[in-house]
């Protein structure tokens, strides 16, 4: 008599472990549980990058904050700069001069656009299309090479957008260059448009996020967009001159990664856009408050607490700022997209994913952790 | 300004009894207590107020409380409402509100419990985010002595080079 065969035990479940040394996602880990080929949950873990921003900033004066500031989003440094200027700005109910408002617009839509073209890299990268890669980050050295000329730094711009305006003015010959440095970006577009069936394989499809999940789980800005959500903090709470100008909010329906993926593309042109716009326009005149204008030790913020929102690259950026009359803000809480882009969404994205597809569903949404961890 | 704005206040004002204010356009500050604030919260759920933006806290430690602030943005209406709140520090409990925002409000009040401790009562996880293996205060309160606690955490008095530290 044939013994019945045992039944096999269940050896197809296993943990796997994603990053916190993966090349370029940062320091930020997903432990993933898998059956078989598929991710049956997955569990951000944060904090490789924890800084305490929030903490730093109670003990350091508005102008050391805004340097500070840089350091919230390795990736996009211009508009973090510019978050925290606003804050401290409408906090001490400052002018800021017209053409210093043009300059903070130029410089965080070429941020935006640099941080794009890193996004598209990352992408081409995490889905296994090198080429993309060292394009992209050969053609942002471009936009670097800006930022030097401008601001000294070619990554960080150690608070170039300060409170009261930016700290100097555009040197001669950048308009020129800026321009230039736009015509190449519509070559990049180019290449990024062309057709890619490896690319499209791999994001048409994948990582299918619904748009009231979306709101659910606290998604803002591309990602948002990509699930067909017309929403840009730029056009519905016009911050300094977003409402003169004028540009489109791309938007798909179809919330895969290849959606939030195009969606990147399309801002950049938009971006391009605002920056011609801009350099037309730009004024004449200071570029910074006088309150400002000499470099003080110490400066004493009013008692008054406000929400400043911005739209950085990554969604909806906010600091709360609360003061109580010292000449350090007695609390700054910094509201970052990827802290729900990469907790509730990259969770919600992974559970019932294949595994081949989480490399595609971690880089369609932007990610940074310093924005995340602070 | 927009007539939406005081519309709002005034609805707020009558159905809740609190107290509020209008910043500037788009911006409405209210008031309230800690009992009302999930009723106060599901109704502003309902009229379209459906991305939390933040949760956070502020240590005012002369007074002894924790202020919770809950930023609300209607995509709608396009108005950020601010919901302010007060616990007591010696005994920071406050109901969560995640039974309105689900998981935006969890992540949220996941880090504040641990930067601040205030604990949030029906919230399913509250285990550590960022740090590891924390055994001292909250580090975000404002009695949380950090030079101290760096001192005597990571810096050894009888080494030469950094007993300077001590000084």
């Amino acid at each position: 008599m044939i013994n019945q065969m045992e039944p096999a035990p269940k050896d197809t479940e296993y943990d796997l472990y994603f990053g916190p040394a993966h090349p370029g996602s940062g320091n930020f880990g997903v432990k993933l549980k898998i059956d078989g080929e598929i991710v049956t949950s997955a569990r951000a873990d944060p904090g490789y990058l924890h800084r305490g921003f929030e903490k730093l900033m109670e003990y350091r004066t508005p102008i050391q904050n805004a340097v500070l500031s840089d350091r919230l989003c390795v990736l996009e440094p211009l508009n973090w700069n510019l978050v925290h200027a606003e804050a401290v700005d409408e906090l001490m109910d400052i002018d800021v001069p017209e053409r210093a408002k043009y300059i903070r617009v130029i410089m965080a839509e070429l941020s935006r656009i640099q941080s794009h073209i890193i996004w598209y890299g990352a992408f081409s990268i995490g889905t296994g299309f090198d080429t993309g890669f060292k394009m992209a980050f050969g053609y942002r050295d471009y936009v670097l090479d800006l930022f030097e000329l401008i601001t000294g730094g070619r990554v960080y711009p150690a608070g170039y957008i300060c409170p009261g305006g930016v700290r100097r003015d555009l040197p001669n010959g950048a308009m020129d260059k800026i321009l230039k440095v736009l015509d190449q970006m519509d070559e990049m577009i180019k290449l990024e448009e062309l057709e890619n069936p490896a690319l499209d394989a791999r994001a048409k499809g994948v990582g299918i996020l619904k748009v009231k999940d979306a709101i659910r789980l606290g998604a803002t800005g591309p990602v948002l967009r990509g699930s067909g959500m017309k929403t840009d903090v730029r056009k519905e709470e016009p911050y300094e001159i977003y409402d003169r100008l004028d540009f489109e909010v791309p938007v798909r329906r179809e919330g895969d990664a290849y959606a939030r993926y195009i969606i990147g593309i399309e801002e950049m042109k938009q971006s391009i856009k605002i920056v011609k716009q801009a350099l037309e326009e730009l004024p004449e005149g200071e570029v910074i408050a006088p309150k400002f204008k000499k470099p003080k030790v110490s400066v004493k913020i009013p008692e008054g607490e406000v929400y400043v929102r911005n739209e950085v690259a990554r969604g909806e950026a906010a600091v709360y700022m609360v003061s109580n009359g010292g000449s350090t803000p007695y609390r700054c809480k910094i509201r970052g997209p990827d802290f729900l882009h990469m907790i509730p969404v990259l969770e919600h994205l992974l559970k019932g994913a294949q595994i081949a597809d989480v490399p595609a569903i971690y880089w369609s949404l932007n990610i940074c952790p310093a924005d995340m961890d602070r | 300004m927009d007539t939406k704005e005081p519309k709002l206040l005034d609805e707020i004002k009558s159905k809740f009894n609190v107290e509020g204010r209008i910043q500037r356009e788009r911006r409405i500050w209210i008031s309230i207590d800690k009992e009302r604030l999930i009723e106060l919260c599901t109704w502003l759920k309902n009229q379209r107020f459906e991305h939390l933006s933040a949760i956070s806290v502020t240590d005012w430690v002369k007074e002894g409380i924790f202020e919770v602030t809950y930023h609300l943005w209607s995509y709608k209406d396009k108005i950020l409402l601010t919901l302010k709140t007060k616990i007591d520090r010696k005994k920071p409990v406050i109901e969560s509100v995640t039974t309105v925002w689900e998981e935006s409000a969890q992540i949220h009040e996941r880090e504040l419990h641990e930067l601040f401790g205030v604990k949030f009562k029906g919230n399913s996880d509250l285990s550590p985010l960022f740090l590891e293996d924390w055994h001292a205060l909250p580090p975000f309160r404002k009695d949380f002595d950090w030079r101290e606690y760096v001192r005597e955490e990571h810096y050894d008095k009888e080494d030469g080079r950094e007993v300077v530290y001590y000084d």
